[in-house]
């Protein structure tokens, strides 16, 4: 219902546009506009005309690439579907077909008649279609990459209920059918199985870290640098860790760190410069991420740190390892060496500087009295007595 | 009158020059340190911006301790030469005398006591600042090349020794810094500005107030005796195998931390290392069907061997299970629809196919003309399995 109001004052805003359009007498601006409009076919054909054949259209037609385009529209799953329940007719987006016999398609394969038809999401969902044009995937398939998706593979039209309706585990098979290698990796990680055999939404689904529509260039030295804000989203967030006892220092100890301050300036100062330095994901992992408890991987054994650390470090050894403080704010018991430094320093700092201070004070305090208080005539000024000595 | 202004010779040039490099390894040290330590204030990342980035920081920091090394190993070797060679009193060491003198000074100060104590060659205050010098120099020092080589140092040591030299190197460089600016420059550039370490010298009215009793010495003292030139020579036999041994073991041990490790590699770490990016799920949303041959529809003109396929692709899209005529079957298009028999065998005349059928009919499927032919004659010829 909320859906269906935000349209129709859409509708309205579009319909004063075009008021205001045509009143100023632009011919070409009125034509955009009606362009735009969600009806273009007034008397339109009902999808009940459409769905009394295709609801039944079992057999497939055979593209010249030897694809099979399905013909059949599950009417369950129609009805269900965003579309239907928005009363969007199919004729709104298969806009070459007027009647019957339909015109004959040209698209050679599976591929091209999704771009050809999905065309007019555009029509509704502008916003989506236009971040989706710069993200990896609309860059993919301006270069004609065949595999590269259109907005009905992620999307049928057909079936899609309300995005709110979908829980992680869904959005994220969307992704899973094309990227079904990476799918399975995620789904063995801490994230993927708490999603997939709890139904958790606390963690991360695929397009929790690579965005929707935008969804970057994951190889970019950008993404790269910012990533560390993508992780820590959640995990400087008390809210989500307290569930699960983890830390929420993890982002501060990792920027006070050699890795983290470089990375952080290289974020500031050269956003578009890689650095190698490492991010959460060269040492955690990304899609395979584990418990640092996992005996096998997990970071928190320190056999599996080294290997961690050996990605980059090739000639690092059993001690290297513990160099690094493992997101920890070194106390009395973790890290003690580091902590009494800093004591140290603590109260090193303050006394030797206040020592100095003090001498410094006392001297001003000489001066300032030798310049504002008039020595008494039967004492002399120590400056001037001196001087006067040596006349 | 003129006493006043006498100058009295305090640092030789080379002593001026080791302040010169001094002070610029240090200043280098101090920026390129400090903008590391407290990398997130936006001062800080204005400096890196403009001296060309983080890395290039970290490379001149590691050239300017290098510099501020070298110098140090040159100042020992000096030393090494006035105190022995030279026989020169150890005038830096600090002793009980500087203690009273510190405290004499504040006393006076404060107002307490009329006279200054006469302090010697030199002062508490330069004494302080010398020693925390060489406590800095080698705590630094020491430090720094754990930082440059933690692979290093971990083969030897604890891994967590280089965290704590990383605190105990950014902690003492506030220290240090801070020592200068409060200490150093009220005491030479604040209070008076002590021009001895550019030109040399100091006038008598500065030597009393800061070095009475050096300045006592000098007038009282004898000039120093010429030194014979068999002890000379004797002595020089042991300084300079002893200082040449010294500087090649320093600076080879420089050059080899700075050359030995190769920390990390120089490439972006792999991301995808173990999985490929495209692998799309079998069955897709579009399973693909098993592929049937098209029929040669020359080789014989029966409904198995090409007619259904003519109207599968016709007819069947509408005319599957309902619309009151299937066309998947043989029997089903010889049964007919609701409206009577579609295909009467041998009767093409009859047959409603050939009136729905025709192109140009009111029918929203249509066969083309020569489809239309080649169903006439099937029809004409018995409309045969």
């Amino acid at each position: 219902m909320k859906r269906k109001n935000l349209l129709s004052s859409k509708h309205t805003l579009r319909f004063l546009l075009f008021s205001f359009i045509l009143l100023i007498g632009v011919a070409f601006s009125s034509l955009k506009v009606a362009a735009q409009s969600d009806n273009p076919q007034p008397e339109s054909t009902s999808n009940v005309a459409c769905l009394s054949c295709h609801a039944e259209a079992t057999n497939p037609v055979s593209l010249p690439n030897g694809e099979q385009l399905f013909l059949q529209i599950n009417v369950t799953d129609f009805a269900n579907s965003v579309h239907d329940r928005n009363e969007v007719t199919c004729v709104q987006c298969h806009k070459d077909i007027t009647g019957f016999p339909h015109p004959i398609k040209t698209a050679k394969s599976v591929h091209e008649y999704q771009l050809q038809v999905d065309a007019s999401c555009v029509e509704c969902h502008e916003e989506q279609a236009n971040l989706s044009k710069d993200s990896l995937h609309g860059i993919l398939l301006s270069q004609g990459d065949q595999n590269a998706p259109t907005c009905s593979n992620c999307h049928d039209p057909h079936r899609q209920p309300y995005i709110e309706e979908w829980g992680k585990v869904e959005h994220s098979q969307v992704c899973g059918n094309c990227h079904s290698e990476i799918f399975d990796e995620y789904a063995a990680s801490v994230h993927g199985e708490a999603m997939i055999k709890d139904n958790n939404q606390d963690v991360p689904g695929c397009i929790d870290c690579h965005g929707v529509h935008e969804m970057p260039d994951v190889g970019t030295s950008e993404f790269r640098n910012s990533s560390v804000y993508m992780c820590s989203n959640c995990h400087i967030n008390p809210d989500i860790m307290g569930k699960y006892g983890l830390s929420t220092d993890v982002l501060d100890t990792y920027v006070a760190d050699f890795h983290g301050t470089t990375v952080t300036i290289f974020e500031k100062t050269e956003p578009g410069q890689m650095t190698n330095k490492a991010v959460c994901y060269d040492c955690h992992g990304i899609h395979n991420i584990l418990s640092v408890n996992d005996p096998n991987k997990g970071l928190a054994v320190k056999e599996n740190m080294l290997v961690a650390c050996q990605a980059c470090h090739p000639d690092a050894t059993t001690n290297f390892p513990s160099s690094w403080l493992s997101h920890y704010v070194p106390n009395k018991d973790k890290f003690p060496i580091v902590y009494y430094v800093t004591e140290f320093y603590k109260y090193l700092i303050p006394v030797v500087l206040g020592g100095m201070a003090i001498f410094v004070s006392s001297d001003i305090f000489r001066r300032l009295k030798l310049k504002f208080v008039k020595p008494k005539p039967a004492e002399t000024e120590p400056e001037t007595e001196e001087v006067s000595n040596h006349d | 009158m003129t006493d006043q202004n006498k100058k009295y010779l305090r640092f030789t040039i080379a002593r001026r020059l080791e302040h010169i490099l001094l002070i610029l390894s240090f200043s280098t040290l101090a920026v390129t340190g400090l903008v590391q330590k407290f990398s997130l204030s936006p001062i800080s990342i204005a400096i890196i911006s403009f001296l060309g980035g983080i890395e290039l920081v970290r490379i001149i920091h590691r050239i300017a301790a290098v510099t501020f090394f070298l110098e140090g190993v040159y100042h020992f070797i000096v030393m090494f030469y006035l105190l022995y060679v030279k026989r020169k009193s150890a005038t830096m060491m600090p002793g009980i005398k500087d203690i009273t003198d510190a405290l004499g000074s504040f006393v006076y100060n404060l107002g307490f006591k009329k006279e200054p104590p006469k302090m010697p060659r030199y002062n508490y205050t330069e004494k302080m600042e010398y020693l925390a010098m060489i406590w800095g120099y080698v705590l630094m020092g020491l430090t720094g090349i754990m930082l440059w080589n933690p692979i290093l140092t971990t083969k030897i040591l604890p891994g967590e020794i280089v965290p704590a030299a990383k605190v105990a190197h950014g902690l003492e460089a506030i220290l240090a810094v801070l020592a200068i600016l409060l200490w150093h420059f009220y005491n030479v550039h604040i209070k008076h500005w002590n021009w001895s370490m550019f030109k040399g010298s100091l006038t008598r009215h500065e030597m009393q107030e800061e070095h009475g009793l050096e300045l006592e010495q000098i007038e009282s003292a004898e000039p120093e005796p010429e030194m014979d030139l068999k002890v000379y020579q004797k002595r020089m036999k042991f300084f300079t195998p002893v200082s040449i041994v010294f500087a090649v073991v320093m600076v080879g041990a420089m050059i080899f931390f700075a050359n030995y490790e190769e920390t990390a590699i120089t490439t972006v770490p792999r991301v995808y290392a173990e999985k490929e990016v495209y692998v799309p799920r079998t069955p897709t949303l579009f399973p693909t069907q098993a592929a049937t041959p098209t029929p040669d529809l020359a080789l014989a003109n029966t409904w198995d061997n090409g007619i259904n396929f003519v109207f599968q692709q016709k007819c069947g899209l509408c005319h599957g299970e309902a619309g009151g005529l299937s066309v998947k079957q043989y029997s089903d298009i010889i049964q007919g629809g609701k409206d009577g028999m579609v295909v009467i065998p041998g009767k093409p005349e009859d047959s409603l196919v050939m009136k729905f059928g025709a192109p140009g009919s009111e029918h929203p499927g249509q066969f083309t003309a020569e489809e239309l032919e080649r169903v006439r004659i099937w029809i004409k010829n018995g409309a045969r399995k």
